[in-house]
């Protein structure tokens, strides 16, 4: 049995279904993470609460969340760097504590920051990881240094590697377990334009090769780009996931026209069934919607027709793409928010 | 529980820290060779007053010196080796794939050891060869005296890397552990071993261990039995080491 999705579906959106409040579709064994009612408390503070999470083989999935949300928690629970307070969980279909270090055999991971020796070279310090891998493993050091770009590096000291570099070697450290499943924590710190480019390319060829992409991040726009599933947590709980689709799309919906006398237009249109706010937004009007409400022809006409009526130009009209940032805002808990 | 690749990776680790390695050199071969040097001078310019720079008294005295070092040298080399992973963030790494703590704390202390032991080791016959080259009128150290004193040293040095490993991983930083070790060495061992109203208990102390092992001179009045003196430094590595181990098993990163 194949644990890899079909090519054509890895080629676009992969099919995904939401899992809040629905039944396991997606085989166990076709998971390359599984938790149940997870939970890590430190003290009284729970840091994940009832995390239930899916993670499919073959694709890159993103991880959201705000700072302090449980992201890089969660990953240490999972690489047994910490033990749970509750729940249980399953990697590459290998049930844990039991099964870890078979599973873990096959992952690479960077937690936070990859961290190395910076006394010793690059090539030293994937040596010094692959003693701790199997014996193949030290086959694949040049391999991943040339596929990161470092190979001309590889014997210059840590110490003198910028950030990004640093964020190279690490991603070749985790391919030195030839891995089922990458870890990757805020792997885009410290990478200029181009390394993000680089790296966005080398994840989709990662996922090419049917190995799954675990991404923690609070780059939205990144993990958009780059991710074709993504789950949202805030202050230690699952609140979304799915396909990026599907968690963009129920985000807020609006429409922005550029009218003249826009105030007065605003007046107008909020009393319109289906608006929930009209207003200014950077230099042209913005008409959000009711989440019932579909941007279609019908709520345009009207909107159009109101204004026409009453004598308002209207130069340009436009739907607003919903973003994963929308989405993302609405479900997290706001710096304000938590301070009340 | 003990795999070469690994033990290999923690020596690679210890031997790039040149700095580290020529204090450690210089505090064994150096002072072993400096001693013999200026004894030899003095010697050679004045012998009716200064004897012979070799010889079995000389030997015991400088084997004494050089187990001192060794717990010094193995307290810098052991509490690197118990917190580089940790103090430079790969032992997270290092437990995410899955390889058991215990012997990645296993190769800490084994690794150290291949660092220290073979050090003290080339001390202990430099000294040797020259106590006995330079015993002029003196008598030489015989087989039995090279033999014990080099044991002594020895023993020193793996006790105090085994101390230092296993303390360090327990307190998870390096430089507080080798302060608190040589304050231990160097001003409460011997003032603890000087209180002659604690009798017996005084046998524990490593020191007085070490130096009955090698058969040494002993300070003040103690007298040490040899099994109890084995059983001391057993003691003092087993429960640093135990405490080590446990503490990198059970810590969370």
């Amino acid at each position: 049995m194949s644990f890899l999705l079909a090519p054509e579906a890895r080629a676009g959106r992969r099919p995904y279904r939401r899992l809040m409040n629905s039944t396991p579709l997606i085989e166990r064994e076709s998971l390359a993470v599984q938790t149940e009612g997870l939970g890590k408390r430190f003290g009284s503070r729970a840091a994940l609460e009832g995390v239930d999470l899916e993670v499919p083989r073959g694709c890159a999935f993103g991880f959201l969340g705000p700072n302090g949300a449980g992201k890089t928690t969660l990953i240490r629970l999972l690489l047994g760097l910490a033990e749970p307070s509750a729940g249980r969980m399953r990697l590459l279909g290998r049930e844990l504590p039991g099964g870890r270090a078979a599973a873990l055999a096959r992952v690479g991971a960077i937690v936070e920051e990859p961290r190395f020796h910076a006394h010793l070279t690059g090539r030293e310090n994937l040596d010094v990881h692959c003693a701790a891998r199997d014996r193949s493993a030290h086959a694949r050091i040049e391999g991943a240094l040339a596929r990161v770009g470092l190979a001309g590096r590889a014997d210059e000291r840590v110490k003198a590697y910028s950030l990004g570099m640093r964020q190279r070697l690490g991603v070749a450290r985790c391919l030195l377990a030839d891995p089922e499943l990458l870890v990757l924590d805020e792997p885009m710190n410290g990478l200029d334009p181009a390394g993000i480019l680089e790296f966005r390319k080398l994840i989709g060829e990662l996922v090419g090769e049917g190995r799954t992409v675990l991404l923690s991040s609070h780059l939205l726009d990144e993990v958009e780009k780059t991710c074709d599933l993504a789950a949202i947590v805030d202050q230690g709980r699952i609140v979304a996931q799915g396909s990026i689709g599907e968690l963009a799309g129920g985000g807020p919906r609006a429409i922005d026209i550029v009218c003249h006398s826009p105030a007065a237009a605003a007046r107008l249109l909020a009393a319109v069934p289906g608006v929930t706010r009209a207003g200014d937004h950077e230099g042209s009007l913005r008409v959000t919607l009711s989440p019932e409400a579909p941007v279609d022809r019908e709520i345009v006409t009207e909107l159009l027709r109101r204004l026409l009526d009453h004598g308002v130009a209207v130069e340009r009209v436009a739907p607003v793409a919903a973003s994963l940032e929308d989405r993302f805002l609405t479900m997290t808990t706001h710096l304000e928010d938590s301070h009340v | 529980m003990f795999d070469r690749r690994l033990i290999a990776a923690d020596v690679l680790k210890l031997r790039r820290r040149r700095g580290m390695l020529s204090i450690t050199l210089l505090l064994t071969l150096g002072s072993m060779a400096l001693v013999f040097i200026v004894m030899a001078i003095q010697h050679a310019g004045n012998p009716a007053e200064y004897g012979p720079a070799g010889g079995l008294e000389n030997y015991r005295e400088n084997m004494s010196f050089l187990g001192l070092m060794a717990l010094v040298v193995g307290a810098i080399v052991g509490a690197t080796a118990g917190t580089q992973d940790l103090e430079s963030g790969v032992f997270r790494d290092l437990a995410a794939t899955g390889r058991s703590r215990t012997a990645l704390f296993a190769s800490r202390v084994t690794g150290a050891w291949a660092v220290v032991l073979p050090i003290i080791a080339l001390a202990a016959g430099v000294s040797g060869a020259a106590a006995t080259a330079l015993a002029g009128s003196l008598a030489a150290p015989d087989a039995g005296a090279l033999i014990a004193g080099t044991a002594s040293v020895l023993a020193a040095a793996a006790l105090g890397t085994a101390m230092a490993v296993g303390l360090s991983v327990l307190v998870g930083s390096r430089g507080p552990v080798i302060g608190i070790l040589l304050a231990f060495y160097l001003a409460i061992q011997p003032l603890v071993i000087g209180m002659g109203f604690l009798g017996d208990v005084r046998q524990v102390m490593p020191a007085a261990a070490l130096n009955r092992i090698g058969d040494l001179p002993q300070q003040g009045d103690l007298h040490v039995a040899l099994a109890i003196a084995i059983l001391a430094v057993i003691v003092w590595a087993a429960s640093s080491l135990g405490l080590g181990a446990w503490r990198t098993r059970t810590r969370e990163i």
